[in-house]
């Protein structure tokens, strides 16, 4: 049984700083790791891997060459194999041709693939459209912000517990199948040294423009149809509340009624 | 050369300066400044004052001086022995010293330098440093400094100030004054290693400059140090020995040595360090390990067989008895979250934590002398955990911490029940051939008066902080006369009272056993020669009624 987990790098933005004169990022310092959610992802794909024998756990991710670090990230943690999907053609894809490449990746490297896991979202572009695009092109039934997933006996389904508003609703799709998953309740996993140092000696595999079916002008920026018309940032969630230019014991009587409405006090 | 100049600074109007003059005013709007994090309390003290430049210190050092009134100094107020929390007269806090002056290549060395004032804090400083951002050098008025620091930022290398001692809320300043150490110091020595140079007050007010490799001691022994109206003061140089472990237990002393070292480590009897310069290191990818292990034992023969290997360059090598394992465990079982790391494996019963070099580009990563060494003494270097991302780095960083943390959780909670309770936390090192010997000694009196007890710490070094959790008032007598035990045991085999936290106001019992009662005069000697009022940081290292 094959489980292809796709996997991002993305740049490490809880240490993000703004330069508070020009307004942009300050990237010195500021180190790329493999997109949290993807981490989840392959996190269940590695619980499925224990609970069964002679599963496989490939991660596939496109990007620059320096994008081969993620996939030994994903093989200290427990995937078999990469598949760095890789070419100057590529460059500038937005989510649709990310999907479409991807998928054409997929089905060339691991054309007997049983499950697709993928992140809900990257914390780069917080987008969460390619999982389900891929599940598009690939013809797959999706399953999103899942949490939990199992294999049943037979193997020829899963089930998902996924996240929804209030509290979680348990889906089952027939396999082959897309899975996106959340973060849920995964503690994240420490590979050991050894694990660190095997994963090196793990098989990675090129995947480049030429081994797709794809036509050039569905490429890259070329085959992107996102426009970016604007940036900004969102406003900011009213939560919570500035008592200023008040005294002591006008501060003291607002925080406590503020307090007192959300129960915190009584 | 061994005579130096002190310096004047322009004259400020002491009104000026920010002052909260009264105890009952202090207690009641600034609780904060009547302890520190020994949490011992402050006694009645008159004034609270927050300069904001030299020349307003300066004004604060000469009225105190000229009204005969007592001054404690306090940086970032993190120190663990009470060395800023005041029994009299004025607290002065140099919170207000906190910029970043100038950051310049030293060709003599090559190496870069940062010079700041005091109160920048070790988190603050390496948060510009990851970033290469500092605000102050690119507002700066001195193009210079401007220059430099674009010369910095253009170099394509990334750099770190090497000591870490555990707490990056304390001041440069402060961690230069308790000549403070930490994990690394395994590797990198402890803070004084990275001190380039020191700007300090004198108890006349007077401004001393001294960069290391410029005044040493003369052959006979002394200082000399000249003020602005020509009068000078000699400085006798104590002749006792260091402790051959590292230390942070009363005033440094070396045949011929330099001026500076006399001041780093000080605590603040000697002088205010208004300034700093401190060199930086080229930062490298790093690897974080954590080895798990069938016993204590075991990791006290691992650590040893590590040392030995030369080959083997460790950045620092850190200690976890089982039974600390085992309370981090339950903390699991309840919250599985709340430790951040996977399930503590459960035949581990003790970890050894170290960091090394790594290239975590690199396809052929050949670390079998590691693996050879780990095995050799029964572990397998699959019971482990290692990252080297930046957050995996922080993520096992904080893990490291958890241990004291809960401790101080633990003990806070029976503080309520029984308010005389607090933990016993040691801070001692011995020479390496002793280790196994001194964990024997720690490890079978704890057990033996049934007392609840965790170690951790800087195994590398030999200095395990082994804190002892009394539950009640019988088990804090039998842990004291204990820690009195193991503190003579360590000055027998020639280590140190207090590797890194200093005497401050609750070690100089300890510092006693240490010294001999000459050695500790000539401590006060110099004291005495540079504050001969002892105006400063009165009760800190040195007992207050001696020395007046
Ligand atoms: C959780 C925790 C972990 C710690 N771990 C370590 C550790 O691993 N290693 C270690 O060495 N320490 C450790 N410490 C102790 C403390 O952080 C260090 O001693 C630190 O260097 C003190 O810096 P500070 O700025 O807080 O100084 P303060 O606490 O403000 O002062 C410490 C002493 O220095 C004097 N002083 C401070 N600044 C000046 C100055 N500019 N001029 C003259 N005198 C001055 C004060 O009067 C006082 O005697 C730890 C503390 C905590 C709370």
């Amino acid at each position: 049984m094959k489980i292809v987990v796709c996997v991002k790098q993305v740049p490490e933005v809880t240490n993000v700083q703004v330069n508070p004169v020009t307004g942009t990022l300050i990237r010195e310092g500021v180190q790329s790791i493999l997109n949290p959610f993807c981490e989840y992802a392959l996190d269940h794909a590695v619980r499925i891997k224990k609970a069964h024998n002679d599963v496989q756990i490939i991660a596939i991710t496109m990007g620059p060459p320096q994008a081969k670090s993620v996939l030994l990230r994903s093989m200290e943690l427990g995937a078999d194999e990469g598949v760095l999907v890789t070419d100057r053609k590529f460059a500038g894809a937005d989510t649709w041709a990310t999907a479409l490449t991807l998928a054409e990746a997929i089905r060339f490297a691991v054309p007997d693939f049983n499950l697709v896991f993928v992140g809900k979202q990257a914390i780069d572009g917080d987008t969460a459209q390619v999982g389900p695009e891929i599940a598009e092109i690939l013809g797959l039934p999706q399953i999103t912000y899942g949490i939990q997933a199992e294999i049943n006996d037979s193997r020829r389904q899963i089930r998902v517990k996924q996240e929804v508003e209030r509290g979680y609703e348990v889906i089952e799709a027939t396999l082959p199948a897309l899975v996106t998953f959340s973060k849920g309740e995964v503690v994240r996993r420490a590979p050991s040294f050894a694990d660190v140092l095997r994963a090196r000696q793990k098989p990675v595999r090129m995947v480049s423009a030429n081994d797709l079916s794809i036509p050039e002008e569905k490429l890259g920026l070329q085959g992107s149809f996102t426009q970016v018309v604007k940036v900004f940032p969102p406003p900011a969630k009213k939560s919570s509340l500035l008592v200023d230019n008040v005294d002591a014991v006008e501060a003291a009587r607002t925080i406590y009624q503020f307090l007192k409405e959300r129960r915190f006090v009584s | 050369m061994h005579e130096v100049f002190t310096k004047t600074l322009p004259a400020v109007d002491i009104h000026q300066v920010k002052c909260v003059q009264g105890f009952e005013k202090i207690k009641a709007e600034y609780p904060v400044y009547l302890s520190d994090e020994s949490k011992i309390s402050a006694k009645p003290f008159e004034y609270l004052f927050f300069p904001k430049s030299e020349e307003e210190l300066a004004a604060i050092v000469r009225e105190m001086g000229r009204l005969k009134i007592k001054i404690t100094i306090a940086s970032a107020r993190t120190g663990l022995a009470g060395g800023c929390v005041p029994m009299e007269g004025a607290l002065v806090s140099l919170e207000n010293l906190d910029k970043v002056e100038a950051i310049h290549y030293e060709p003599s060395s090559a190496e870069w330098r940062v010079v700041a004032q005091n109160s920048v804090s070790l988190k603050a400083l390496e948060g510009m440093l990851r970033t290469k951002h500092f605000p102050h050098l690119e507002q700066s008025a001195d193009e210079r400094v401007r220059c430099e620091y674009l010369q910095f930022k253009n170099d394509p290398d990334g750099y770190f100030y090497p000591p870490d001692p555990t707490e990056m809320s304390a001041a440069l300043g402060g961690s230069v004054v308790t000549n403070a150490s930490g994990a690394r110091t395994y590797r990198y020595g402890p803070t004084r290693a990275w001190v380039r140079g020191i700007r300090v007050m004198l108890a006349n007010g007077e401004i001393l400059d001294i960069p290391r490799g410029k005044y040493f001691a003369s052959p006979a022994g002394q200082f000399v140090i000249w003020d602005s109206q020509g009068q000078a003061f000699s400085i006798p140089v104590p002749d006792y020995q260091q402790p051959k472990t590292k230390s942070a237990a009363g005033l440094f002393a070396a045949p011929q040595m330099d001026l500076i070292d006399l001041f780093i480590g000080s605590e603040g009897i000697l002088g205010i360090v208004t300034r700093v310069e401190v060199a930086l290191l080229k930062r490298e990818e790093k690897v974080s390990v954590i080895q798990f292990l069938e016993s204590d034992e075991q990791a006290i023969a691992l650590t040893e067989a590590l040392r030995s290997e030369k080959r083997l360059q460790l950045d620092f090598l850190e200690f976890y008895s089982g039974n600390a394992l085992d309370l981090l465990r339950e903390l699991q079982k309840h919250e599985p979250s709340t430790v951040g790391m996977p399930f503590i494996p459960q035949d581990a019963h003790a970890a050894i934590f170290f960091e090394m070099s790594f290239d975590s580009k690199s396809e052929n990563l050949d670390y079998h002398i590691l693996e050879e060494t780990i095995a050799r003494c029964g572990a397998r270097l699959e019971d482990s955990w290692a990252g080297y991302e930046s957050r995996e780095l922080d993520r096992f960083k904080v893990f490291r911490h958890m241990i004291p943390e809960t401790i101080n959780g633990i003990i806070a909670e029976r503080k309520k029940q029984v308010p005389g309770l607090h933990k016993l936390g040691t801070d001692m090192a011995v020479p390496d051939q002793y280790l196994p010997e001194i964990w024997r000694l720690y490890k079978e009196h704890c057990e033996a008066l049934n007392l609840e007890w965790y170690a951790f710490g800087h195994i590398g070094n030999n200095h395990l902080h082994v804190n002892i959790l009394p539950r009640d008032m019988q088990d804090l007598a039998s842990g004291l006369e204990l820690y009195q035990s193991f503190a003579r045991r360590v000055v027998e085999l020639g280590g140190s009272v207090s590797a890194e936290h200093g005497i401050g106001k609750l070690k100089g019992k300890f510092l006693r056993l240490m010294f001999p009662p000459e050695a500790l005069q000539q401590m006060r000697a110099v004291k005495n020669a540079l504050d001969p009022d002892g105006l400063l940081n009165p009760g800190d290292i040195l007992p207050v009624e001696v020395a007046q």
